[in-house]
């Protein structure tokens, strides 16, 4: 089973709900796909990973079988290749690798060279835990083809592995959560936790994955989570308070739940409701 | 000889647009027989690479000159690549001044900088 764990608005606790669910529940694997800046390998810590280059691929003209026709720039929506006056020009950062350039040509002027755009770590936590994480290089777009890899890491079937998502509603969230068969919305009760996870829930909906939310820093902001959840019949999975212990803990590292063990209960509550509501289907 | 003005509106008296990739529209004037034509910025929508896409766009319809707020590093490498010859639209207002200007001179080079153009 493969659990998402995502926010729309940032720092509303993501990697704090993933970290809490990987050292409490027992055999699951944990992926941080925010590959612009993972930080859950810092608070499970990795020790000694192992890492693997992660590669796209964009194209190269022969110049000699090119006639300049211009389907290439047609085509691609990115404008990453651009047929000039006697040359093609091709911006290799702007590139998706798609592979449709190379369909459209019709002089097979297209071949494709290989660029590394980050690292994948593989490794375990001081926990004992198998865990994943990918790392986008600087200046690089788009991170959807590390997460992509990242998640070759969950196909099992006896184990739970849960996916640390990127914030917002990007490609790149929408890649981390394709495919995964239940969704945790972290939020904040607060207006702006409220208005970004308004989009999350949008956006799962769209993809037909059913989902929960867990409030985090409870107590915090006002009502108005609650009246959405109650008008869109959103379950509440669960509530982090908003505790100033908690916050400490996370200041200096540490997963709340192994430091106070009264929340073991919580992630083992959540994680209960969340197989056994999966079996009610 | 044709030359490119990013402009905001229709015809000469348009106000200029601050952006070249992501303009509304260019206005087209022929140098050899005044005649106007404004087109639409096909690219100033486009997910990424604008410039580049604009460039070919001013290309496909003969522009030899392009009068430009400024460019990025993209739009630049395409010019170069088109052929095509870039200005400064300086703090002109609308597309009938500057292609005064340009008549008269008073229109100076894109200089590079670090890779980047400024005015």
């Amino acid at each position: 089973m493969k659990i998402a764990v995502l926010s729309g608005k940032g720092g509303t606790g993501k990697t704090t709900v993933t970290s809490n669910f990987a050292v409490n529940i027992k055999n699951s694997i944990s992926i941080d796909s925010d590959v612009e800046e993972p930080n859950l390998h810092i608070f499970m810590d990795m020790k000694n990973p192992t890492s693997k280059p992660v590669y796209t691929l964009y194209p190269s003209i022969d110049k000699d079988l090119c006639t300049l026709c211009g389907k290439c720039g047609d085509f691609c929506n990115y404008h990453a290749i651009i047929p000039a006056k006697n040359q093609v020009i091709v911006f290799s950062e702007s590139c998706h690798d798609c592979g449709g350039c190379k369909l459209v040509c019709p002089n097979g002027a297209i071949t494709y060279k290989k660029r590394e755009i980050g690292k994948i770590f593989n490794g375990r936590s001081k926990y004992d835990t198998e865990l994943h994480y990918g790392l986008l290089n600087i200046g690089e777009m788009s991170g959807v083809k590390i997460i992509n890899q990242l998640k070759n890491y969950t196909d099992s079937d006896e184990t739970v592995t849960f996916i640390d998502s990127p914030p917002g509603t990007s490609c790149a969230t929408v890649a981390a959560v394709e495919d995964t068969d239940y969704a945790v919305i972290v939020s904040e009760p607060t207006p702006f936790g409220v208005s970004d996870m308004k989009m999350v829930v949008e956006m799962l909906r769209q993809m037909k994955i059913p989902f929960g939310l867990i409030i985090n820093k409870s107590g915090l902001g006002d009502e108005e989570i609650y009246h959405y959840c109650k008008d869109e019949n959103i379950e509440i999975l669960g509530e982090i308070p908003f505790d100033k212990k908690i916050a400490e803990l996370y200041a200096h590292g540490e997963i709340f739940s192994v430091s106070i063990p009264k929340y073991k209960d919580l992630f083992n509550n959540i994680y209960k409701k969340i197989v056994e509501g999966r079996r009610s289907l | 000889m044709k030359i490119s003005i990013c402009s905001k509106k229709t015809g000469l008296d348009s106000l200029l647009d601050e952006r070249f990739g992501r303009a509304e529209n260019f206005t087209i004037v022929d140098l050899d027989t005044n005649i106007v034509e404004t087109i639409e910025n096909t690219a100033k929508n486009d997910a990424s690479g604008a410039g580049g896409e604009a460039v070919r766009i001013l290309s496909k319809h003969d522009v030899n000159i392009a009068v430009v707020p400024h460019l990025g590093p993209k739009a630049e490498k395409a010019m170069e690549a088109f052929e095509i010859k870039t200005v400064s639209q300086g703090d002109y207002k609308s597309v009938g001044e500057v292609l005064e200007a340009y008549k008269a001179g008073k229109l100076k080079e894109i200089v590079k900088i670090n890779g980047l153009t400024r005015l």
